[in-house]
């Protein structure tokens, strides 16, 4: 076997659509056994070089190339797809973009199907696969109905069974659950402690630190801005580009003197005017299927900025269906503003309560941002002069003004995310619910975006509180909750484990666990400065506490 | 990413059956009302018991097919039958130039003018929308429980086992599962536009404004569909399909009754053949006891 199964040298490719080069000059190689993590902020080249690694670039994507990839020896240029397809597995960011077979073992199958091996060989290398990433009782499932963390083994199984010489991981946490996502940072480590080469594509140091990759590569503008050890980061790598330990932000925060004011949502109020009422709520998606949501009791508050963490499939999407009324409780009720939502039309609701999806994509449809904002309003009755005004101000409160005649469906992701809030935000609802505010965003966006929404200065209220009674967002990233939320619910298994402010409930590990949520390092820091602080804080802030 | 149709094993016959030999079987009735062109509600009468009773073995639950079955009835109902009845259209000659005398006349008239006709209603039109509705359903309802009662894994082998090309098989696989995947985006994009304040009865005033107000859910419907078609596409080539011939690891085996269920099907077809062009029956027929009452 090669000693360096990847090498890289002095890569550079531009893409035929676009003037400057997307990497320029890359020039690195991987050992056998070898875990590099890739990482860097979006449009610094990362996806670019996968491409280059796994022969996408020049099949699928025209372009110019200059400099080499060398797959065990080979310029992967001049290899076929089924060649480098036996070289390079590459699991893409989101495993239901790979997931092609209806049921897990013609999944696995689906790759040795295709290179033509006899029967006997295709079945005996599924059998192997299953047994290592330790998914035998998955084998008959359909895929459809798998977990996002059993979605992902799956596809990496899909990988394994054509025994890639490298595994090319292109974000591979984005859609798992803290805990799933764990695991699967644990399985990845074991590959490469048995032989595997991994390029692990990641924005989110933090959590890939968990794998123990042996080298970073960060890169910035196309370009190689480090590469070496983990542990010996220069400053000049960005902490506002990637998520890294809250520890280290401090340290560079520190050496920068970055000063950010200690700011956070006031606390919620226990006793102030209730928006919303859950009352002994129970659902289940059919009378033969299992109930997904048992004897709910939960009161939204004015001035409440909610978060709801819980593992993928704990019922958090179906709560919050259930107060916009588009699912209604099989027992028990929900009241919006005092009204049974039986009795209301989802579109009487949405006068109260303003849902933003988690794919604009599943939104957008108008010609233009304006006739896009102007859907909602026109839709509730209001008059062309109120749909004029707020339009105009939906469109400079998410900082898309000069944008109200562009397409929205040719805006950049982070563009249309803020479409579609601008769209509920015309809609004058009073409360603001999210699913997944941060999903399919890299770091750098997703914190530019949340600070844009919940950043209150001073007096100067947050975006969110000026414009909303109350706001709830559904995620998986703790340091959401932590940073932006003044209460925290924790759903699993269909039940509200846990309501109260973050301070409380996110100290209880052993309570987080049960959801499958796992501690970050800007948790347990923030629980540590809590008796000097009296509230949790953004990593920046926690500067002037730590001794 | 494709979801599948709701499909569950279940012990029946029909379910045990090869699904090269029920799809060579659908083919068979299909081209026995078509190829030899039967009218004769006599021969399609029986043929519709037959795959009525197919369908009853199949054993589908009524609440998982009651939405193909409320759409596949508005069609054959209201489009197909109607239409017979008023136009004659899509029939043969006799139908189609009827003369007969009007059994009653159906005033159509914009609502307030004087804009409109009259519709003359003929037994001739009459017997023509139940046979047609009836030649219809039984075409229908043998090919209905074909995606809740056949396994998602053997659509592609299915069709490579008949002689059909890997590419060609893998994308009738692909098309079979994307239906209900098309259901499960529209579903999301209403409940997001429901939640903008959408209303689907408010679908009012004329075709382009109606089209207008259906654009909410069409265009991210259409987006969002092109985008799994290019997820899929991407997934297939990262794992070298379609770069060599492929290994079905699926296996297929016909049985006796599979021989027997297709030699069925066969005989139908070589039966209608020899009826209609060997002793001229098939040709449109009307009762002749409703003629004679009528006169």
């Amino acid at each position: 076997m090669n000693e360096f199964p990847l090498v890289i040298e002095n890569l550079s490719f531009q893409y035929r659509s676009r003037p400057e080069l997307a990497i320029e000059a890359v020039t690195f190689s991987l050992r056998q056994g070898e875990m590099l993590l890739v990482a860097g902020s979006s449009g610094c080249g990362k996806t670019t070089l996968a491409r280059c690694i796994n022969g996408l670039i020049p099949r699928s994507y025209g372009g110019t190339r200059q400099g080499n990839v060398l797959l065990n020896g080979k310029e992967v240029a001049e290899m076929s797809l089924v060649q480098v397809a036996q070289v390079v597995g590459t699991l893409l960011q989101d495993p239901e973009r790979q997931i092609v077979a209806s049921n897990v073992y013609n999944e696995i199958a689906f790759g040795p199907e295709n290179l033509g091996l006899p029967r006997d060989e295709i079945m005996a290398r599924v059998e192997q696969v299953l047994k290592r990433l330790k998914i035998e009782h998955l084998r008959n499932r359909d895929t459809f109905t798998l977990s996002g963390g059993e979605k992902q083994k799956v596809a990496l199984a899909g990988l394994l069974v054509m025994r890639p010489s490298i595994l090319l991981l292109d974000e591979p946490l984005a859609s798992l659950d803290p805990a799933s996502a764990h695991e699967a940072l644990a399985v990845f480590r074991s590959l490469a402690d048995e032989g595997a080469s991994i390029v692990l594509v990641e924005h989110r140091v933090e959590d890939a630190l968990a794998a123990r990759p042996d080298r970073l590569l960060y890169m910035n503008a196309g370009r190689i801005q480090y590469l070496g050890q983990i542990d010996d980061l220069p400053p000049s790598i960005d902490h506002h580009q990637v998520k890294l330990p809250a520890q280290w932000v401090v340290r560079r925060a520190q050496q920068t003197q970055e000063f950010v004011l200690p700011v956070s949502a006031p606390a919620a109020e226990k006793d102030a005017e209730v928006l919303v009422a859950f009352e002994q709520v129970g659902f289940a998606y059919g009378p033969d299927l299992p109930q997904v949501l048992h004897n709910v009791n939960l009161q939204i508050r004015r001035g409440d900025m909610i978060a709801v963490l819980g593992p993928n499939g704990a019922g958090k999407s179906t709560l919050v269906k259930h107060a916009i009324g588009l699912l209604k409780p099989v027992s028990g009720r929900v009241l919006v503003k005092g009204k049974d939502t039986r009795e209301l039309s989802v579109a009487q609701v949405a006068r109260t309560l303003g849902y933003v999806f988690q794919s604009p994509t599943h939104m957008l449809f108008a010609p233009s941002v304006r006739e896009e904002l102007a859907f909602g309003p026109q839709n509730l009755g209001f008059s062309k002069e109120e749909i004029a005004r707020n339009i105009r101000e939906s469109v400079q409160t998410v900082n898309l003004a000069g944008f109200e005649e562009y397409p929205p469906l040719g805006l950049s992701f982070g563009q249309q995310k803020r479409t579609t809030i601008a769209s509920v935000l015309a809609m004058q609802s009073s409360i603001m619910v999210m699913d997944e505010p941060t999903a399919g965003q890299d770091y750098a966006n997703y914190t530019r975006f949340m600070d844009a929404m919940c950043h209150a200065e001073g007096t100067k209220k947050s975006l969110l509180s000026e414009n909303f009674a109350a706001t709830l967002f559904i995620t998986h990233d703790i340091d959401l909750a932590v940073t932006y939320a003044n209460r925290v619910l924790l759903v699993s298994n269909g039940t509200l484990l846990a309501d109260g402010c973050p301070e409380e409930i996110l100290s209880d590990f052993a309570l987080l666990e049960s959801c499958r949520v796992r501690p970050s390092s800007l948790l347990r820091l923030n629980l540590e400065l809590l008796p000097k602080t009296g509230k949790f804080l953004p990593a920046e802030a926690l500067v002037q506490y730590v001794a | 990413m494709l979801v599948s149709w709701k499909y569950r094993p279940r012990n029946t016959f029909i379910q045990r059956l090869d699904p090269r030999s029920r799809l060579i079987f659908l083919a068979c009735v299909i081209l026995s009302l078509t190829i030899p062109n039967i009218w004769d509600i006599r021969l399609i009468f029986p043929l519709f018991l037959l795959t009525l009773t197919l369908y009853l073995l199949a054993q589908i639950e009524w609440k998982d097919v009651r939405r193909a079955w409320l759409f596949i009835f508005f069609l054959i109902f209201f489009i197909v039958g109607l239409n017979g009845m008023l136009s004659g259209r899509g029939g043969p000659t006799s139908v189609m130039n009827d003369t007969s005398a009007p059994l009653f006349t159906l005033p159509v008239y914009f609502p307030g003018t004087t804009w409109g006709f009259s519709l003359e209603i003929t037994l001739v039109r009459i017997v023509f929308a139940i046979t047609q509705m009836t030649r219809m359903l039984s075409m229908a309802i043998l090919a209905l429980p074909l995606p809740y009662t056949m396994d998602p894994n053997i659509y592609g082998v299915a069709f490579r086992k008949m002689g059909v090309s890997d590419k060609v098989s893998f994308t009738m696989d692909l098309a079979f599962r994307f239906l209900p995947t098309l259901a499960r985006d529209l579903s999301i994009t209403i409940d997001a536009q429901r939640a903008r304040g959408y209303e689907m009865d408010s679908l009012k005033g004329g075709i382009v404004a109606r089209l207008r107000r259906l654009a909410p859910l069409i265009v991210p419907v259409t987006m969002q569909s092109t985008v799994t078609g290019e997820e899929v596409i991407d997934a297939m080539d990262l794992r070298a399909f379609g770069t060599a011939p492929r290994t079905w690891l699926k296996d297929l085996h016909f049985a006796r009754r599979d021989y027997l269920f297709i030699a069925l099907g066969v005989s139908i077809f070589v039966a209608f053949c020899v009826l209609k062009w060997g002793f001229g029956i098939g040709e449109f027929w009307i009762p002749p006891a409703l003629v004679a009452g009528l006169n």
